[in-house]
């Protein structure tokens, strides 16, 4: 980053003594402009010592995916995001016929079950069902009075959320894949953690009557972020993440603009 | 290294953290547990809810509680699952009384209970005095029909009104119990009949071809036959009665009208407004229109000849009135509302002589889940029950005594989804309680 050609340095008009044409001796003012020296890259020093970085949500080790970071001055971007309430989606993979004490498939196991009688239809039957009691859920923390006309208004277009603490919402989940045993949901969240998607599974598994353990949990949208604008391990270098920035500038501006007024 | 003299003979070794070979050896000798087989049933359930000291919810610890320390439950604000014998295929709310009835050929088809002050429910005979009957059933109790073949006859459908009940049976007609003030059971006014303690019970055999639908006003009898025609019965002096006069009827007769010759395949009234769908998707509307249920017609406020109401929303699968507000399900699954009251606009639309969509995306319907629809609606007396394809109960409306079971006690302004542990198939509205048939997820 410092080798990078920064800024070009302040420039300001000195009066500078000027011999005079004829070698008189007489010398005259002249009015240029010249570079400050205090910009000098050898007074100031290297532009860049320290970087201050921030994370956005949280991703913890065993999950993956879509990880926002915010460099310098994009922190305070990173709490303005943060008070918008955006959702996030992750793929979560599961494995019917197991329960263990993290809900994941690392953990010690609780108990084994029979999983032949699980058909798609069924999943689907309580994937709408907790759709439903969290869009009731979603409702009831957005603090908004439902007996105004307003409140009505915004439940029509699908515009009531929380937008202050609250505990995990899904507002959407649906079933992807479904081979049994495994499966795979697509769930849209607000404010919650890895460790509560897994609790979940598990309890999709108790309620069909069986057990499930959660294999996988990947973020692919944080917000306005999507898997297309991260960066890959290997592209973990000054000219992609430079150019990552200025691609999404304009994404955060439109999204904070609509969202916070 | 762990000295071998600590552990004696060096018979026994310690257990220590286990490899992952032997986890993995664990985990496979694991016993595997069956909590559902793969031909597992789904059940059938009847959840209760609203106001309980009639007894309509047919839970008797609400109102007599079985320990001292335990106070009775005024309100039951959300589902109660209601324990019964048989599989529960119809139900209907009245005034403070609930029936249910099963399609069973077993002697019991029947149960009651809830207000019987006027025998709604048949004799109830009491276990204290043999001769007297009770005036509060608070549990699920049988009605003893007087049926010619017992064992063969099925109940199809129960419907209630204000005191009286109405039972359609498949091949021994109606049979009507309760008040009969004005004719609504369908036989002669007898001055001064004391209808408390009543063991009578009179059946309905007449009609041009067999009884396909009962439904009951507020102090009338509607039937429907499977010739399309409908009858009525009852108190006449709003005109629900379709029959162009205002006078009380006590002998079923067929509406003419805009309706004769019709084929109507669905009729249904709570109030004193009744409506009727033909089987081309065209509605018809009789009776009370002091809140504007019938304004689009007509000025008056009474009807007594069926009008058909233009409407230019769709083809109409199905319609139901509550006490001031009517509604309607289009065959796309759109639902439409008008009339007086807390129609599920917000609270800035409280009266429309013309229907108003209600937006499906307070149903559920986004983009995400772009194929639910609405499936079935019903009306209370002053709220509105509408069910989705997914199994899903929306509620709206005045949630009088906690009739709505979101276990609010504020009036809901647009749907609100009530929360059921299982898929709704059925509902029946009442004044200030509802009964669910609900078939649990696996």
């Amino acid at each position: 980053l410092n080798a990078a050609p920064g800024p070009a340095p302040r420039q300001h008009v000195r009066f500078l003594p000027v011999p005079a044409e004829d070698g008189s001796g007489v010398t005259g003012l002249v009015a240029t402009r010249v570079p400050m020296l205090a910009d000098h890259r050898l007074v100031r020093g290297p532009r860049f010592r320290r970087l201050k970085i921030g994370a956005g949500h949280r991703l913890d080790t065993k999950a993956s995916g879509v990880f926002v970071l915010g460099i310098g001055h994009g922190n305070k971007l990173l709490t303005d995001l943060y008070n918008c309430h955006l959702t996030k989606v992750y793929t979560v993979g599961g494995l019917f016929g197991k329960a263990t004490d993290d809900f994941s498939d690392t953990g010690k196991l609780v108990e084994k079950t029979t999983f032949d009688h699980i058909t798609r239809e069924k999943l689907e039957r309580i994937l709408a069902v907790i759709q439903g009691t969290n869009h009731k859920a979603l409702l009831m923390h957005s603090n908004i009075d439902m007996k105004t006309q307003e409140a009505y208004e915004l439940a029509v277009k699908g515009l009531i959320r929380p937008m202050g603490k609250s505990p995990p919402i899904i507002t959407a989940i649906r079933c992807l894949q479904f081979t049994l045993p495994e499966f795979q949901l697509e769930i849209h969240c607000l404010h919650e953690t890895q460790q509560y998607l897994r609790k979940i599974v598990h309890e999709i598994g108790l309620e069909l009557k069986s057990s499930a353990v959660c294999t996988q949990v990947r973020r692919i949208r944080d917000g306005v972020f999507t898997l297309n604008d991260a960066l890959l391990r290997t592209q973990w270098n000054l000219q992609s993440i430079q150019k990552a920035i200025w691609d999404c500038q304009l994404k955060v501006k439109t999204e904070l603009e609509k969202t916070l007024g | 290294a762990r000295p071998p003299l600590l552990l004696g003979r060096g018979l026994a070794k310690a257990a220590g953290p286990r490899s992952v070979r032997q986890l993995k050896e664990a985990e496979e000798a694991a016993p595997v547990f069956q909590y559902a087989g793969k031909a597992a049933k789904r059940k059938d359930r009847v959840f209760v809810w609203g106001f309980s000291y009639s007894g309509a919810l047919g839970v008797p610890s609400f109102v007599k509680p079985d320990a001292g320390w335990k106070k009775p439950r005024r309100i039951q604000a959300t589902p109660y699952r209601l324990e019964t014998e048989e599989k529960i295929s119809s139900a209907a709310c009245g005034y403070g009384f609930t029936l249910l009835s099963s399609n069973t050929t077993d002697i019991t088809k029947v149960w009651g209970m809830g207000l019987n002050k006027d025998s709604q429910l048949g004799f109830q005979r009491s276990r204290r005095d043999r001769a007297k009957g009770y005036e509060y059933v608070l549990e699920p109790s049988p009605i003893p029909l007087p049926l010619e073949k017992p064992q063969q006859t099925r109940v199809l459908q129960v419907s209630c009104g204000r005191a009286h009940s109405l039972i359609l049976t498949d091949s021994e007609g109606v049979f009507t119990m309760g008040n009969n003030s004005y004719g609504q059971c369908g036989r002669k006014v007898v001055e001064d009949e004391s209808y408390s303690e009543s063991h009578l019970i009179h059946q309905l055999k007449d009609f041009d071809s067999r009884v396909v639908q009962v439904v009951c006003g507020q102090d009338h009898s509607l039937f429907r036959t499977k010739k399309g025609a409908v009858y009525a019965c009852g108190w006449g002096a709003d005109g629900q009665t379709g029959l162009g006069h205002y006078n009380i009827t006590s002998v079923p007769t067929k509406l003419r009208g805009d309706i004769a010759g019709v084929n109507i395949i669905q009729v249904s009234s709570y109030g004193d407004c009744c409506l009727a769908v033909s089987d081309e998707g065209d509605v018809f509307g009789w009776g009370n229109s002091e809140y504007l249920q019938l304004a689009s017609v007509t000025e008056t406020t009474q009807v007594n000849v069926p009008r058909h109401l233009p409407f230019k929303i769709g083809k109409i699968k199905e319609a139901a009135c509550g006490g001031t507000g009517n509604i309607v399900l289009t065959e796309e699954g759109n639902v439409f509302v008008w009339g007086y009251g807390i129609l599920g606009k917000g609270p800035n639309l409280t009266e429309t002589a013309v229907p108003e969509m209600i937006p499906p995306s307070l149903f559920g319907w986004s983009d995400f889940n772009p194929d639910i629809c609405v499936a079935h609606v019903c009306c209370g007396l002053s709220h509105f029950a509408a069910l989705t394809n997914r199994g899903e109960l929306f509620v709206w409306g005045k949630n009088l005594r906690g009739c709505l079971g979101t276990g609010r006690m504020e009036d809901h302004y647009f749907p609100w989804r009530v929360t059921v542990p299982g898929e709704v198939v059925d509902v029946a509205c009442g004044v200030d309680h509802m009964v669910s048939m609900v078939k649990s997820f696996t």
